[in-house]
């Protein structure tokens, strides 16, 4: 793979223990909770930083506008660049790609990026409302959408269970997930409160607080790490229109040419084959078939069968989430970087006891808005894989 | 007592405070753009007006004034009056979160409606004298409009998008035969 580009390298991942309300700390506490522990794994100081870039979800959530200005002395960035990046529930991941670029095109050599919410300190479906009654928050949004694909695809109702179960017991597996449910089942799930119909309250993402982190840096930083680096391979970020009549929101255009122009610059050519393990953007059940035909990993209408013979399980051929995913800790603007840290640290091997085992090329995706913002990136333990 | 962090947190009543809501107000006035401005006249009269792009063909519903796709002006000269009447083309029921300034405490239903021809959507309306239960796509129904004196479209800005309740109160069944769902897959936004 020829690159004109500098090789970036996540040398670095940190994040808080998400919970619903961490009212151990304040809003700086939680950002410097991530950041410390990224820079703990990379062996860095605060010093070793050139530049910061932050991300979050809409700042209405919180109530604090411009958080990246007060955030700046918590962060050691207070006399060096910082930059905040906006795309709604993707930004975690268009957050982490930003940070990747600066090193890509040699403007630093050491940047840490940080993602956070803290929904606690705000109510999202009221800032999605804009304070106005009848707010549907992001599920009622959606939840036509995938009763389009249940519908298109003709997939069985027990797809959406299934993905809840798998998600849940894979966070059991993850000290930092929020939901901690060992004892879920399809039952469980199927007889939860009906939230946004088709979706149970146990098939939705949980409001959490909580922030990520990653420290990134060049070839030669990216060589001398001590733990095992995740080499970046590629990435890519489109957008489309949130509302344009016989807009396909099942199949989103973005999506769809966000995977294909990522696969294009990494070289793959069968996600599905080529690809060991990924981290999806999930917070309700039905989105896994859903991106997994709308990214093209499956065919229309396969999707929910990968999902049905357990090939999305950590055991699985094609592991998804095996963090647990947004339906198991969701800090809106973190959440991104939850899946672009979280397929790092399984292709440097240090993903824990939710370890893909021998896992070398992995895919990250995160998307935001009325599902219009796309980012995805690949990752692999070798900065030349050959992707067999 | 203490809280998570270990710090004194004792006050005179028995549970330590560790949240305190405040609500602020900020004030802002929008100038309506002048194509809301017409759609909000039509709504004052019970009608449903819209742009369509002369390259595409497209029904904005509000007019925007252009269309995105091919970044054409559009004005009143690309107006097309609505029916309001159309189908269910997807839907669904949302169980409230009680939120500051949240009115609704019952599941309610927002329905995509295809509006018969020459078409348009409107999007999260709800659904009115029906069960939510009985709410399906495919079925055919028509607007429920505010009575003349109680219409006020005050509240309709340049992105209220499709919240008209003010002057449509949402759509009702016709109680004609449903059309078939499958047609309309691709037309739930």
């Amino acid at each position: 793979m020829a690159t004109a580009h500098e090789p970036c390298a996540i040398v670095g991942f940190g994040q808080t223990k998400h919970k619903k309300r961490r009212d151990d700390l304040s809003l700086p506490g939680l950002v410097r909770e991530a950041a410390e522990r990224a820079l703990d794994d990379a062996g860095m100081t605060w010093s070793d930083i050139e530049a910061v870039v932050i991300g979050k979800a809409p700042d209405p959530f919180e109530g604090v506008m411009m958080p990246e200005l007060s955030l700046a002395d918590a962060l050691a960035a207070v006399g060096k660049p910082m930059m905040r990046v906006h795309t709604a529930g993707s930004v975690g991941g268009s957050t982490s790609i930003v940070a990747s670029s600066l090193i890509m095109g040699r403007r630093h050599q050491r940047v840490l990026t940080v993602a956070y919410e803290k929904q606690s300190e705000g109510n999202a479906q009221w800032g999605l409302a804009g304070g106005r009654s009848g707010g549907m928050g992001a599920g009622g949004i959606f939840a036509p959408w995938m009763r389009s694909y249940i519908r298109g695809s003709g997939a069985p109702e027990h797809i959406g269970w299934k993905v809840a179960v798998k998600d849940r017991l894979n966070a059991v597996k993850n000290p930092y997930a929020h939901l901690q449910l060992p004892d879920i089942t399809i039952e469980k799930v199927k007889e939860s409160p009906m939230l946004w119909e088709p979706i149970h309250f146990l098939e939705s993402c949980p409001s959490s607080d909580g922030a990520a982190a990653m420290v990134l840096t060049d070839e030669e930083g990216g060589r001398a790490a001590s733990k095992p680096p995740a080499w970046v391979l590629g990435t890519a970020m489109r957008s489309e229109l949130g509302s344009f009549p016989g807009r396909d929101t099942v199949r989103p255009q973005a999506g769809v040419e966000c995977a294909e122009m990522l696969y294009k610059e990494v070289g793959i050519t069968n996600p599905r084959e080529q690809i060991d393990v990924a981290e999806l953007y999930v917070p309700f059940s039905w989105y896994e078939p859903m991106w997994l035909e709308g990214h093209d990993i499956a065919g229309p209408g396969e999707g929910w069968k990968m999902v049905d013979s357990g090939e999305t399980e950590i055991t699985g051929s094609f592991p998804v989430n095996p963090s647990g995913g947004v339906l198991s800790s969701n800090p809106i603007g973190a959440s991104g970087m939850l899946r672009f840290g979280e397929a790092a640290q399984q292709v440097r091997g240090q993903a824990g006891e939710h370890q893909v085992p021998g896992a070398k090329v992995a895919l990250a995706q995160a998307y935001g808005g009325a599902a219009q913002y796309f980012a995805m990136w690949v990752v692999s333990s070798e900065l030349q894989p050959s992707l067999s | 007592m203490t809280d998570t962090a270990g710090n004194a947190t004792t006050t005179s009543g028995d549970e330590p405070v560790t949240m305190m809501e405040y609500f602020m107000q900020l004030e802002y006035s929008d100038v309506v753009s002048a194509p809301v401005m017409r759609f909000r006249d039509a709504l004052m009269d019970a009608r449903l007006i819209a742009q369509q792009c002369p390259k595409c063909k497209l029904v904005y519903v509000p007019p925007k004034g252009y269309c995105p796709i091919d970044t054409v002006e559009l004005d009143e000269r690309n107006e097309i009056q609505l029916a309001d009447r159309g189908v269910v083309t997807n839907y669904t029921v949302v169980t409230p979160v009680q939120y500051y300034g949240q009115k609704e405490t019952e599941p309610f239903v927002r329905a995509s409606i295809l509006l018969d021809p020459p078409g348009g959507m409107l999007i999260l309306q709800d659904v009115l004298d029906i069960p939510v239960a009985e709410v399906r796509a495919g079925m055919r129904v028509e607007a429920v409009w505010a009575p003349k004196g109680e219409r006020d479209v005050d509240e309709i800005g340049n992105r209220s998008g499709s919240a008209l309740e003010g002057s449509l109160r949402g759509f009702r069944p016709t109680g004609e035969p449903d059309m078939p769902a499958e047609a309309f897959s691709d037309k739930v936004w």
